[in-house]
């Protein structure tokens, strides 16, 4: 990647006095390079809208450096840090209409209207608000609202966008797409972003990068893949991924050439020895408890797998999402075909150890994914 | 026996008709789900069953009496509310009793009934508590409870997982159809999420401008959308439409994309020669190499990921926006240029002026028993 | 965001402490005043420092004012007596017809609904001299004037639209969900009324029987002209300390700590009630 786009060192949040006012990011340290889209995620008081605002200028920092593009902004008034905004409630301004809002920041810097009326017209119509130009804010609904107070961001030449839950309010039908036009969008301009969601599956659809938050920390900061297959705790394993990953407690039980994971109600899971690397056995046979996940799809239906009953079945058109009573709970599986199977049907369901996940049963951090220690 | 019955009911606001000659008959036992968008008349509709608005015309008919007339106290349904409408000045517990208190039911019956209910759906934690001490999720639990206490042969729910987060929605889908079966009461239930319709509906009546435009099961309305709109409403990422004008040839009937001659396998000698709509589901939809027949070459936009699976953004040659979804591991493309292909059985066309459906393509008419 | 500088606070203190004088500056200097005699009061200048006296109270409870030309009965107990009696009925009155007017306003919008409604609160917009001649023909042709119930009838001018008005936007913010959840588990529209809409309400109710209370309380000119001594509240008693020779301060501000007494006392302790009805947006879910 080349040369960083942002970079925080140690921040800390505190509203209220220092060291004694509420914390909402704890020691945060990030870097994020030029041309990255990197998704802060998180649920609310998490304290990702705390960063962005921070970044933007909104919010003090207690300490700490930002820099963007290598200068020092943290002490910068928002309007000298060179950064475009979406706003979560719009702020579109009320008096002008959608085509003087997306406009207003390229007028403000002496762009010659030609130049303007070209950019609107292409960002309109990424964001299919060309028949809306004319209108004003207060009347247009929520979603167009959002897309264009996206527009008036995209639109704009900034060292970095900030895009605050950017697609919470569009309309369905017109999502999955204009995710794709935005990243392109993007991607194709070389522009940095940082969205703000806390929604898993935006993070997932736009984000190079996903920073996954929790109680103004930091938990992880990976790729969508990454982070899906090798979580670093249970947080961040239950938090990324719908349907949500599968967990149980379960006691580590050891056999001759065996490794069992021991369930409740009688149920075992049997794993040869081999199944998982020496330092993974060595970890797993120190300890008497762990939690295992399971992702969803990962759960498959096998003759010689553990017996559990079917409690739901549902085709959604391109998935089918099982339910199944299993070991004191509910396991989910995700089957990419349509799967016939009557409530209460007896189904037996195996878990490769590949795709076996292992936390610490105490702090919930990672052990080990698959046959790799975390 | 609650089987319920609308007669040409017509429902008026003012100048405004809300509800327009609608029949309906749902079976014993049946659930089924109102779907649409908001304003399409839905909560109307429950609304006239549950007895708490009148109709202006049109009779309504539960297990087989006739109720038009009848107050809301004396029909013996249950209802769960989008905001929940729990009483805010009694506790959890006393608001799941209030149906059983109407009863006049021993003290000792309703504390039995309302904890047996509040443990199915594990709130017999915070019984004590006021609403506004519940988190969100408890909250709809407490009123689904409050629905379900009396037994009510007859259940309206009106889109009860709209106000929680999307896993607590996630969870309750799961969880609802076993409720509702073990109830074995007849179920209509309002939502605006064409996942929760096909998760939980035996049929699915999709409604809009108050009337209702398709009424079948999942896999009807899915596969066989009367119209564009209705096979827009259904499925994420949306359904592909891409104007054509299907002609024919010695192999068949086709349609040009990207310059490429796509045949097709269905019924749609009407739609020869006419100006049509194709609509192609997303997962319908498979990258191949360039030999495979029918295969069209694309460029590759943008590569988004959607929970298990993979979403494409690519454009035709003449620069057509098409979405291609795929199961996470199956074979795909991130950029540059790519062919991709059509599961030419499930491709789906439409009429370009009046949108609706071409073709008989018919699917079985099965009631699944895996939504029941 | 940070945390405010000392001279911000100094600042926001002294601008309290002024606003508190200004306002409390009159009911204080009343209060002084009902301990002073005449000749104190209307001394130039006036003195914060003096010997408190009991007289001017001892006058209103005994009855007997001496003034410079005698002394006067007066009846300011059965006054004070009067305007209790007049008030707390009156609201009463007003509350049992009203607040389930209120509730049909809120929920039933029926033809002219909107009209009649409109029509209650005109009556407050109208100025009472208005009707005050007609009503006083009116009255003693039905042998209504001068009764305790007449007055009462004419208290519910005052009453009734305050407390239709703002009882029915209490019951307007009940989200009718709430009383269909509750018929629909196999209530009747009556005890719905009266276990969910009816506490609900409450605080507003409250609200509205305080100001109503208020209202009546200060009411002088419908006592004015259609009681007569007996039956007049502290409002029109009151004059009674303007005699022939000259105005009676100290006795006039007694009166007046005595009369405010009642309304305050119910005001201060109905203030938390008001204060938890105004915050229960649990109301809204």
């Amino acid at each position: 990647m080349s040369a960083s786009a942002i970079t925080i060192s140690g921040v800390d949040k505190f509203y209220g006095p220092i060291d004694r006012g509420v914390h909402a990011v704890k020691n945060l340290t990030m870097e994020i390079a030029k041309g990255e889209i990197v998704a802060l995620l998180g649920s609310s008081g998490c304290g990702k809208t705390s960063t962005l605002r921070m970044i933007a200028g909104f919010e003090e920092v207690s300490r700490g450096a930002i820099s963007v593009g290598g200068r020092k902004v943290h002490t910068l008034a928002p309007v000298k840090r060179n950064v475009a905004m979406a706003f979560e409630g719009y702020s579109l301004y009320p008096p002008l209409t959608v085509r003087e809002n997306m406009a207003f920041a390229l007028k403000a810097a002496r762009l010659p209207k030609s130049e303007v009326d070209a950019k609107v017209a292409s960002i309109a119509k990424l964001l299919e608000i060309e028949d809306i130009l004319e209108r004003y804010p207060s009347s247009i609904s929520g979603g167009q609202q959002q897309r264009a107070s996206l527009g008036r961001a995209l639109i704009r030449n900034a060292d970095l966008h900030l895009l605050d839950e950017p697609m919470g309010q569009l309309e369905p039908q017109l999502r999955a797409v204009l995710r794709g036009r935005i990243k392109h969008f993007i991607k194709e301009r070389g522009l940095t972003a940082i969205l703000v969601t806390h929604d898993q599956t935006e993070a997932n659809a736009l984000a190079d990068r996903i920073a996954v938050m929790e109680g103004g920390v930091l938990q992880q900061f990976d790729t969508p893949d990454m982070i899906k297959r090798r979580p670093a705790n249970l947080f961040t394993g239950t938090f990324v991924g719908e349907p949500p990953m599968n967990v149980f407690e379960a006691y580590v039980g050891n056999t001759v050439g065996k490794i069992s994971l021991k369930l409740p109600d009688g149920l075992s899971l049997d794993y040869d020895k081999d199944a998982f690397s020496a330092p993974v056995r060595d970890q797993l046979l120190n300890r008497e408890r762990v939690v295992i996940g399971v992702r969803p799809y990962a759960v498959r239906r096998s003759k010689d797998g553990v017996p559990a009953t079917v409690s739901a079945n549902q085709w959604l058109g391109d998935q089918t999402h099982i339910a199944a009573d299993f070991a004191g709970g509910s396991l989910v599986l995700v089957e990419h075909d349509r799967t016939r199977l009557e409530l209460g049907a007896p189904i037996n369901v195996s878990i490769d150890p590949k795709n076996l996940h292992v936390f610490d049963q105490a702090s919930g951090n990672a052990i080990s994914h698959g046959m790799e220690l975390a | 026996m609650a089987s319920l019955e609308l007669k040409n009911v017509v429902k008026r606001y003012k100048s405004q008709t809300v509800l327009d000659d609608l029949s309906l008959t749902v079976a014993d036992g049946e659930t089924l789900v109102l779907f649409g968008p908001s304003g399409a008349g839905k909560t109307v509709l429950l609304r006239l069953v549950a007895g708490v608005i009148d109709p202006d015309e049109g009779k309504i008919l539960i297990g087989g009496e006739d109720m038009t007339d009848v107050d809301a106290e004396f029909r013996g349904v249950g209802m769960a509310f989008q905001n929940f409408a729990l009483f805010p000045h009694m506790t959890a517990f006393d608001n799941i009793a209030s149906p059983l208190e109407a009863r006049h039911s021993s003290k000792g019956v309703i504390k039995a009934g309302v904890e047996s209910v509040a443990k199915l759906l594990k709130i017999d934690h915070v019984l004590s508590h006021k609403p506004r001490a519940l988190s969100n999720g408890q909250k709809q639990r407490t009123a689904l409870a409050r629905a379900l206490v009396g037994s009510p042969p007859l259940l309206l729910l009106d889109d009860p997982l709209r106000n929680v987060d999307a896993k607590l929605r996630f969870e309750m889908r799961l969880e609802l159809p076993r409720l509702l079966h073990d109830r074995g009461a007849t179920v209509i239930y309002v939502t605006q999420d064409y996942k929760e319709a096909m998760a939980l509906g035996n049929r699915i009546a999709v409604m809009s401008q108050g009337v209702i435009r398709q009424l079948g099961t999942p896999e009807q309305i899915y596969r066989e959308p009367a119209n564009i709109e209705i096979a827009r409403l259904f499925g994420d990422p949306t359904i592909n439409l891409l104007d054509v004008k299907p002609a024919r040839d010695a192999k068949g009937i086709y349609v040009g994309l990207s310059n490429v001659q796509v045949h097709l396998a269905g019924a749609f000698e009407a739609a020869v020669g006419r100006d049509c709509v194709i609509g192609l589901r997303p997962e319908a939809l498979s990258f191949v190499n360039e030999a495979t027949p029918g295969a069209f070459p694309v460029t590759v936009e943008a590569e988004t990921p959607l929970n298990e699976k993979i979403v494409t953004l690519v454009r035709t040659v003449r620069g057509r926006e098409i979405l291609v979804s795929r199961p996470a591991g199956a074979p795909g493309q991130a950029e540059g240029k790519a062919h991709i292909a059509v599961d030419s059985k499930s491709a789906l066309l439409f009429d370009h002026a009046s949108g609706e459906r071409i073709g008989a393509n018919k699917v079985v008419n099965l009631r699944s028993g895996e939504a029941a | 965001m940070e945390h405010t500088s000392l001279l911000e606070r100094v600042l926001r203190g002294i601008a309290l402490t002024l606003v508190v004088i200004f306002f409390m500056f009159p009911i204080v200097w009343i209060f002084m005043m009902s301990f002073q005699t005449n000749e104190t009061i209307l001394r130039i200048p006036p003195q914060l420092v003096f010997e408190p006296t009991l007289a001017n109270y001892t006058a209103l409870i005994t009855g007997k004012l001496e003034t410079a030309s005698g002394t006067l009965d007066i009846a300011f107990m059965r006054n004070l007596w009067n305007s209790v009696f007049l008030s707390v009925t009156s609201v009463a009155v007003a509350l049992l017809l009203g607040v389930p007017a209120a509730y049909a306003f809120a929920r039933h919008k029926f033809r002219g609904s909107e009209d009649i409604a409109f029509t209650l609160l005109s009556f407050r917009f109208a100025p009472a001299l208005l009707v005050l001649l007609p009503l006083t023909l009116y009255f003693q042709k039905l042998g209504l004037a001068n009764t305790y119930f007449g007055l009462i009838w004419v208290y519910q001018l005052i009453c009734l639209p305050l407390i239709l008005w703002i009882v029915r936007g209490y019951f307007e913010d009940i989200p009718a969900d709430i009383e269909y959840a509750y018929r629909i588990g196999g209530h009747s529209w009556f005890a719905t009324f009266r276990k969910i809409a009816l506490p609900l309400a409450g605080p507003g109710i409250a609200a509205a029987g305080l100001l109503a209370f208020i209202f009546a309380w200060n009411n002088f000119v419908f006592a004015l002209v259609l009681a007569s001594a007996d039956k007049q509240p502290v409002t029109v008693g009151a004059l009674a300390f303007i005699t022939s020779s000259g105005i009676q301060y100290g006795q006039i501000s007694a009166a007046i700590v005595l009369s405010i007494t009642p309304t305050l006392a119910l005001a201060l302790y109905a203030q938390r009630y008001l204060v938890e009805g105004l915050s229960l947006g649990a109301v809204k879910g």
